[in-house]
């Protein structure tokens, strides 16, 4: 049995005029791996991790978090659960090991057990040395981490982390995966969201695509590879007219799907590459364009969202 | 609820390392009651008597006379002058007013010949015309007594034949001076006690009203924090590891009476020792005030920040209610000075209840029994607003 099941959950701010920010959603987590909803902005993520939090009561449906239903055993969940918000919701003017500290207190810890605990988080996080500067003055990164840390405390079976990696550096987002993965490796049940697909498809065992509220597909990334048939993912640069070119190959024959150009690079989708390219090269010849750079791929979770929603991933 | 005592020592650390919170928990309050202080008028006892500058160019018995007479009278304190010096010292109001007794004055006095002193005044000054009449009523005394020793001394000459010489008349107006000294008529001053309106000028007030003033800003403090946390996910995420609201507001709550306290007793001996207000008539209703003033202030700061959401209007919401309580309330001029209408409204506000309280504390050295029906009314007002801060407040 899943360790979490979510059905037919669905949440409207504001009725009757505001936004449908989870509709008719169903899905479930099972113990021990890592499950990532992957969606654009305003996708609904953040919404059903603050359903599955007890922060936000569903208008409709129901979910269950080890066996405890959100809505009225709140209590017994939040115990189960350790949350990472999207936002740094720390305090400024407290140092690292001050925020840690708090928030095990919070969570009921205290004494050299609160101590310990805190010690070993800060080794994780890698934050030993800065432990005792304010967190105004570290940086992007740092806070994010010390965001993360301060979920963990408690030992929680569940770990939501909401988009954990925003707007930082890659070497922060690589220490972050990795942590991810350790905990994962250590029994913590990961939920996951984000809007990059990179990260959805390194760290995920199983991935949601969610877009406009609405659960467009679930499973493992090879199953939702899948789900755009078997198709080949042409790579291709150009020196100019990328957007004029874009818009022909759309309409040639064997094109499945062509993405919106950006710097002159663009992909497209088909099933049969072979007999596209010579195509493709002379219809840069007649828009007086070159092909730079050219290459054959596996489709990915973009080419997934863009063939089950018409749009690309990031917009 | 020991997280609710973490969250307080959480908010005090904070607040302990806000660069800002010592100029409003301090600073300003301090320049406050200063600027006030010496702004309001005080009834205090200190010298309110009037200078008159004095110059004596005669020199005799009869001119020490004189000035003696009028060093008797309490409402003049005499200075001594030049005659080079008295004009400029009267026109920039060094003195209420000058006086200039001539030479030739006590020859002119002991021969019974008409003398003029010069009486040197600013027009427009009321302080130089209580000094005149004071001046005038020395001299008509002094005046009164040659007369009546002249006519003693003409009558005892008639009667006995005895010549009219400077040894009888000088006698006679020894005589006349001692019963003038014990008049007929006499009048008693009796001290009536100073009225309410004048005692509560000065430092008594602007102590006590820049303290209720200062804490009754508070309540910005707490709003912001909660309007911040819950702007940052701080209260989400307190929520969601299971901290109930009410010991999130019971946190709030105990390290803003905490901090408020802590003011406010540094305000206290601040107005005790430097300005000399007496705050400890009765150490336990103090106390029992200064804890009110502090859960009144956090009160209206959780009602605020549980009632509206955008910052906006949290700001301006706080800004309206701390003036409203801290002026209308009193804290600002005594409300003994508006009308008595003015004043009965006014303690529709649990704030002129608490400056009731600590004008009777100062001003009149009331005990707890003389202060548990202000503070009561404080008191419904506390759990009025408290509670429907608690009723309404959401973390997310
Ligand atoms: N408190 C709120 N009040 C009104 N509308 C809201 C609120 N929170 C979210 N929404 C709306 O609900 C929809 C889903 O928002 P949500 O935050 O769940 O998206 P998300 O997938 O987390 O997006 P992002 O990647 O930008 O974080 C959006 O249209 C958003 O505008
Ligand atoms: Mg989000």
């Amino acid at each position: 049995m899943d360790a979490i099941v979510v059905e037919g959950l669905r949440k409207q701010f504001d009725p009757p005029k505001g936004p449908v920010a989870v509709d008719d959603v169903s899905f479930g987590i099972r113990e021990g791996e890592i499950f990532s909803l992957l969606g654009p902005n305003g996708a609904g993520k953040t919404t059903i991790i603050s359903i599955l939090s007890c922060l936000l009561r569903p208008d409709a449906g129901e979910a269950r978090v080890g066996g405890f239903s959100v809505t009225r055993e709140s209590d017994e969940v939040k115990r189960l659960i350790g949350v990472v918000p999207q936002e740094i919701a720390l305090y400024e003017e407290l140092s690292g090991r001050e925020n840690l500290l708090f928030w095990g207190r919070m969570y009921g810890l205290n004494g050299p057990a609160l101590n310990k605990r805190v010690d070993e988080v800060l080794d994780w996080i890698g934050l030993v040395d800065r432990q005792t500067d304010r967190l105004e003055k570290y940086s992007g990164g740092m806070k994010r981490r010390v965001n993360i840390g301060a979920a963990l405390l408690h030992n929680p079976r569940f770990l939501y982390l909401d988009e954990p990696t925003v707007g930082i550096d890659p070497q922060s987002r690589r220490s972050i995966l990795d942590g991810v993965k350790n905990f994962n490796a250590a029994g913590v049940t990961v939920l996951y969201t984000t809007h990059y697909m990179e990260e959805a498809q390194e760290i995920s065992d199983r991935i949601a695509i969610m877009d406009r509220g609405a659960m467009i597909a679930v499973g493992a990334q090879d199953e939702l590879v899948r789900l755009v048939g078997e198709r080949t993912r042409i790579n291709l640069a150009l020196d100019r007219n990328a957007d004029i070119l874009a818009e022909r190959w759309r309409d040639l024959a064997g094109v499945s799907t062509v993405s919106e150009p950006e710097d002159g690079r663009l992909w497209v989708l088909t099933d049969d590459a072979n007999s596209l390219m010579p195509r493709l090269f002379d219809s840069a010849q007649t828009a007086e364009a070159r092909i730079t750079e050219i290459n054959l791929a596996e489709p990915n979770l973009e080419m997934v969202f863009l063939h089950l929603t018409g749009r690309a991933l990031r917009d | 609820m020991k997280r609710a005592w973490h969250i307080a020592g959480k908010e005090i650390l904070q607040n302990r390392r806000d660069p800002l919170a010592l100029l409003f928990t301090i600073v300003l309050p301090v320049i406050f009651t200063v600027f006030l202080g010496l702004l309001i008028p005080s009834g205090d006892e200190g010298d309110t008597r009037l200078p008159l500058a004095v110059v004596d160019e005669d020199g005799t018995r009869a001119s020490q006379e004189l000035i003696d007479g009028l060093a008797d009278i309490p409402l003049l304190e005499l200075k001594t002058s030049s005659a080079a010096a008295i004009d400029s010292a009267v026109q920039d109001q060094k003195v209420a007013a000058g006086l200039i007794i001539p030479d030739g004055f006590g020859e002119a006095a002991e021969a019974g010949r008409p003398v003029a002193l010069t009486f040197i005044r600013v027009e427009t000054s009321s302080g130089a015309q209580s000094v005149w009449e004071a001046v005038e009523g020395a001299l008509s005394r002094s005046n009164a007594a040659t007369l009546a020793a002249e006519v003693a001394a003409e009558q005892v000459s008639a009667e006995t034949g005895r010549p009219l010489d400077q040894g009888l008349l000088r006698s006679a107006l020894s005589i006349a001076e001692s019963h003038l000294a014990a008049p007929a008529i006499g009048i008693e001053v009796i001290d009536a006690g100073d009225s309410p309106v004048a005692r509560s000028g000065g430092f008594q007030q602007s102590s006590t009203g820049a303290l209720v003033n200062w804490v009754l800003f508070g309540l910005l403090g707490v709003c912001s924090t909660v309007v911040w946390e819950r702007k940052n996910g701080l209260l989400s995420r307190l929520s969601a590891a299971g901290v109930r609201s009410s010991e999130i507001l019971g946190g709030k709550t105990l390290a803003m009476v905490a901090l408020t306290f802590a003011q406010q007793l540094l305000l206290v001996l601040l107005g005790q020792f430097a300005f000399g207000v007496d705050y400890f008539s009765s150490p336990l209703a103090l106390l029992f005030i200064m804890i009110s003033l502090s859960l009144l202030a956090t009160a209206f700061g959780l009602l605020i920040a549980s009632v509206l959401r955008s910052e906006q209007a949290v700001v301006a919401a706080t800004v309206v209610t701390a003036l409203l309580l801290a002026a209308l309330g009193g804290a600002w001029f005594p409300l003994e000075v508006t009308s008595a209408g003015f004043s009965k409204i006014a303690h529709v506000l649990p704030s002129a209840w608490i400056m009731d309280a600590f004008h009777g504390i100062t001003l009149k050295g009331w005990g707890v029994a003389d202060i548990l029906k202000p503070i009561g009314i404080v008191w419904i007002w506390i759990v009025a607003v408290a509670s429907v801060a608690l009723w309404r407040f959401r973390p997310e």
